[in-house]
């Protein structure tokens, strides 16, 4: 403060030099209320309690002592209302760390030293060398490494903790701390920090205490940087490895957090004399989902380092210019934020950018949401928010983060349909392909499940996710096929190596769950014409599979989605229908083509040209040739049943004229055609050229699908009003 | 006295669901979600704290068409509770007319084991298992909403679909997902 004034002294002097008698009545006025603010700084009992703890003589009892039990009262109110300020971090860390009054005040003092802002680098460094001499019991160790873990991302700079790596690295030793400090580490590492008997240390642990997931972290974090010293493989899938330790101050830390947001942005300097604000009870927040802000990191005071921090980026420019130098920051998920630092992730492919945000991502997601601890809140919006963001990074990207994935199996077993469903299903659907042996396991059970217990709307949002899944693994392959090798993980991160035929089972496996619980679903929802629309949409993805993204795969629908299309209520329905057909045979053409011109083109089983043939004839003759029921056509019924029914000639009822999908049109063809009879007679229309005009007619009302399909699958006989279906194969 | 699903003849139109829950406390919420959402059908909702129902009113009581069973992980006691009432329900229930409802599966502060236990128990009697949010709204609406669905195709008034289809298509399987115990 005091230097802000003498700047707007300056500022004055220089910029009206003459009216000196205006600017000496402003300085004294500044200094009259700095007079002020010190009085009253100086009956503050905080500050005066930070005074007693910075200049408390060593060895005084603490036993019986009414004088710290008042400071600290004071001190502790502070602490868990606003949060302390730098200064009084520092002043009480130190404190504490030096066990002036005792191991029990230290104790005490760590739990609720919460900062308001931010934490500065050199008190933690103090601490750890207040570590160093060893005096400190073992469970204020374990303490004092906690809170830094929990504070890390508010410490407001870390080169000097980078400086004494070492320092720190030698704790790994003391058996109690190591899962701590391994995480402390992690955290700390760059690629400077790892040397030759460093790793040799990490591995001499391990071959003592077994393959512990913080070590195995750590040293996988080690192998990215340094592919050459760490010799280990590793699981694909690791435990996640280092446990949430912040329990102790997380909820006061994220309250008085939330609460100061605003204060900070409003500019206000959090002095020690915050407005006294009525204290309001610590709030429980469901879960602490947030993207953080990209912290400042690193390089202060060191001229001659190169490195550029990512959060001074501003421009896109600026990315390309310092491409080469770019300081990743120090808490990952600010990343998420950020559209310059994804466009950095996206053409660097930096492994251990992929790795950090992986491991903060799956942490965040596994310890804040789907275990989080109290549930009860009803607020969800924290969730909503970084969820989307996770969605539109994914999106961004163009490729999901494996740790999602995890999450998601997971999720979606223990999800009952509705929680943020929105968002859920957005995540599901950019899953990179699941191999076909476990995808049973993962994916489809667990849907099955909601799937068939819930509502209409989640039907229809399900099979549209799926779509949208297969969608986009149809995209992946169309863009990194390669000749004889397809390497389907768009990264390297991801340890999926697919083949060919991997990701072919894994479509088709997909293609047919669709159409098994598309079948079903129907069925029980009443051949709703939402849902239909929803699997017509599914259908219209896969007949393109082969001319569209180059995957030599070609699948009919089952009988069970077809038939409800074509015996379908709406002319829409049907007129997509014919559509997918003459999609289908396209492909199928195609196919055909490529099978005779190479050796090495796929082979299309006989089963599918069969299928396809089948359908083409129902719909000729159903719609066509009046001759639906009947022998052969598709769907057979018993005369008896027939009978029983009393449809007069009910081999007609499903021909363009009379499916109830297209009535409404022959009704109104027929006005046109006749319109002085007043007695309806549908069949006239069959008659002569008006079948010809009727069809001209449902063209030009729009029906395009029906017109590819008529132009392509059928042969018409001039004779009559027959007409033959065109088989392919 | 064991339950039995076909010893009265069914009403015209109607579906009878039986809540058990031992703690009382989530039954109601849903019971009154129930009847407000379903209006084509009538629905009546039946609630006891465990099973076997008593005698006294076997007579005057309908034919019950789905039997939920609420447990919640929070407590062994509703656990235990549940696995002793199963007994009591005559083995045609299980053909598709039972279905558990389980709340706090994805709070932190339940073991593992807890749900592995009911996951086990109704993967073995070939029973659908759905998650719940008891705590909020929205999550007794959605709860309300997926026991009707499989109440009204469980009491035949859903065409083409009857209880024993509907639950070999959503019934749980065995808990094997060994890399959850691991995470957790």
């Amino acid at each position: 403060m005091p230097r802000k004034s003498n700047l707007s002294r300056l500022d004055m002097n220089s910029s009206s030099e003459n009216d000196s008698s205006n600017s000496g009545r402003s300085d004294r006025s500044l200094r009259v209320a700095e007079n002020n603010r010190k009085k009253s700084e100086a009956e503050d009992p905080f500050v005066l309690a930070l005074k007693y703890f910075s200049q408390v003589e060593e060895g005084t009892p603490w036993k019986g002592n009414d004088v710290v039990e008042r400071h600290m009262a004071v001190v502790e109110r502070v602490a868990l209302s606003q949060g302390l300020p730098p200064e009084a971090i520092s002043v009480l860390l130190d404190f504490a760390m030096s066990l002036r009054m005792g191991a029990a005040l230290c104790v005490r003092v760590l739990k609720i030293l919460v900062p308001a802002s931010v934490v500065p680098q050199e008190a933690v460094i103090k601490g750890v060398s207040w570590l160093c001499v060893g005096k400190l019991p073992m469970n204020a160790q374990t303490m004092f490494i906690r809170w830094v873990l929990t504070v890390f991302d508010l410490i407001d700079s870390k080169d000097h903790l980078r400086a004494i790596y070492g320092f720190i690295f030698s704790f790994v030793t003391e058996d109690n701390l190591c899962p701590y400090i391994c995480h402390l580490l992690y955290l700390l590492t760059r690629k400077e920090s790892i040397r030759h008997y460093r790793v040799r240390k990490l591995l001499d642990l391990q071959s003592k205490m077994g393959r512990q997931p913080f070590l195995m972290h750590l040293l996988a974090l080690y192998k990215v940087f340094c592919p050459e010293l760490v010799t280990l493989s590793f699981p694909s899938k690791m435990k996640s490895g280092f446990r949430n330790h912040n329990s102790t101050w997380k909820v006061a830390l994220s309250a008085v957090q939330k609460k100061n947001k605003a204060e900070v942005f409003s500019d206000i300097q959090l002095t020690v004399s915050v407005k006294k604000q009525p204290t309001s009870k610590k709030r429980k927040f469901k879960g602490h989902l947030m993207v953080p802000a990209m912290s400042s990191v690193p390089r202060i005071g060191t001229s001659n380092n190169k490195a550029f921090p990512l959060e001074q980026l501003r421009t896109f420019s600026q990315l390309l210019e310092n491409l080469h130098r770019i300081e990743l920051p120090a808490q990952m998920g600010s990343m998420l934020g950020s559209p310059l630092a994804l466009h950095y992730m996206d053409c660097v492919r930096d492994d251990s950018a992929f790795l950090r945000l992986n491991f903060w991502l799956g942490h965040s997601l596994h310890e804040e949401f789907l275990f989080c601890r109290d549930s009860d809140s009803e607020d969800m919006t924290e969730a909503v928010r970084f969820l989307n963001t996770l969605i539109s990074t994914q999106c961004f990207l163009q490729e999901g983060f494996s740790s999602t994935e995890v999450f998601l199996y997971k999720f979606l077993r223990v999800w009952d349909g509705a929680l943020l469903r929105p968002q859920i299903l957005g995540l599901l659907s950019d899953i990179p392909v699941v191999p076909s042996s476990r995808i049973k396991d993962l994916l489809f059970e667990p849907l099955m499940q909601l799937f068939f217990t819930s509502s209409l709307y989640f039907k229809c949002s399900v099979i549209e996710c799926l779509n949208s899944m297969l969608l986009k693994w149809l995209t992946w392959h169309s863009v990194y096929a390669l000749e004889d090798e397809l390497d389907i993980s768009v990264t390297s991160h991801t340890p999926l190596n697919m083949t060919l035929s991997g990701l072919m089972d894994s479509v088709v496996q997909l293609v047919q769950f669709v159409g098994r619980i598309a079948t079903v679903g129907l069925q029980l929802e009443g051949y709703h014409p939402l849902l239909l629309s929803f699997t017509l949409d599914f259908y219209e993805t896969v007949c393109d599979m082969y001319i569209k993204y180059n995957l030599p795969l070609v699948l009919m629908p089952p009988a069970g989605v077809f038939y409800p299309f074509l015996l379908a209520t709406d002319p829409i329905t049907v007129d997509r229908l014919c559509h997918i057909m003459y999609r289908y045979r396209t492909n199928l053409i195609s196919a055909k083509d490529q099978d005779q011109q190479t050796e090495k083109a796929f082979h299309i089983s006989r089963k599918t040209y069969r299928e396809f043939n089948q359908y083409v004839v129902s719909i000729v003759s159903c719609l066509w040739n009046s001759r639906v029921f009947l022998a052969g056509m598709g769907i057979e019924l018993s005369d008896e049943v027939l009978a029983q029914s009393k449809v007069p000639e009910y081999w007609t009822t499903f021909s363009l004229i009379h499916h109830p999908a297209f009535m409404g049109y022959a009704v109104d063809f027929h006005q046109k055609c006749w319109p002085e009879r007043k007695k309806l007679d549908l069949n006239s229309i069959r008659t002569g050229k008006r079948w010809d005009w009727y069809v001209e007619f449902l063209f030009s009302e729009g029906f395009q699908g029906l017109k590819e399909f008529v132009e392509s699958s059928l042969n018409r006989r001039a004779s009559d009003r027959e007409a033959g279906a065109t088989a392919v194969g | 006295m064991s339950l039995k699903p076909y010893s009265k003849l069914p009403e015209l139109n109607t579906a009878n669901v039986l809540l058990v829950e031992n703690e009382e406390e989530f039954q109601k919420r849903l019971s009154e979600a129930i009847v407000r959402q379903e209006n084509s059908v009538n629905v009546t909702v039946r609630l006891a704290r465990c099973l076997p129902l008593p005698v006294e009113n076997a007579e005057g009581r309908p034919r019950i068409d789905l039997v939920v069973f609420i447990v919640h992980l929070r407590s062994e006691q509703s656990l235990l509770s549940t696995e002793a009432s199963l007994k009591h329900l005559d083995s045609g229930y299980f053909l598709g007319k039972v279905c558990f409802l389980v709340t706090g599966a994805r709070s932190g502060t339940v073991s593992y084991e807890r749900l592995a236990s009911i996951k086990r128990t109704a993967a073995s009697l070939n029973c659908p298992l759905l998650m719940t949010e008891d705590k909020t709204t929205e999550g007794v609406h959605t709860a309300a909403q997926r026991v009707l669905n499989i109440l009204k195709v469980s009491a035949g008034l859903v065409p083409m679909a009857s209880g024993l289809y509907l639950s070999t298509l959503i019934r749980c399987s065995m808990p094997t997902d060994s890399d959850w115990q691991n995470q957790d």
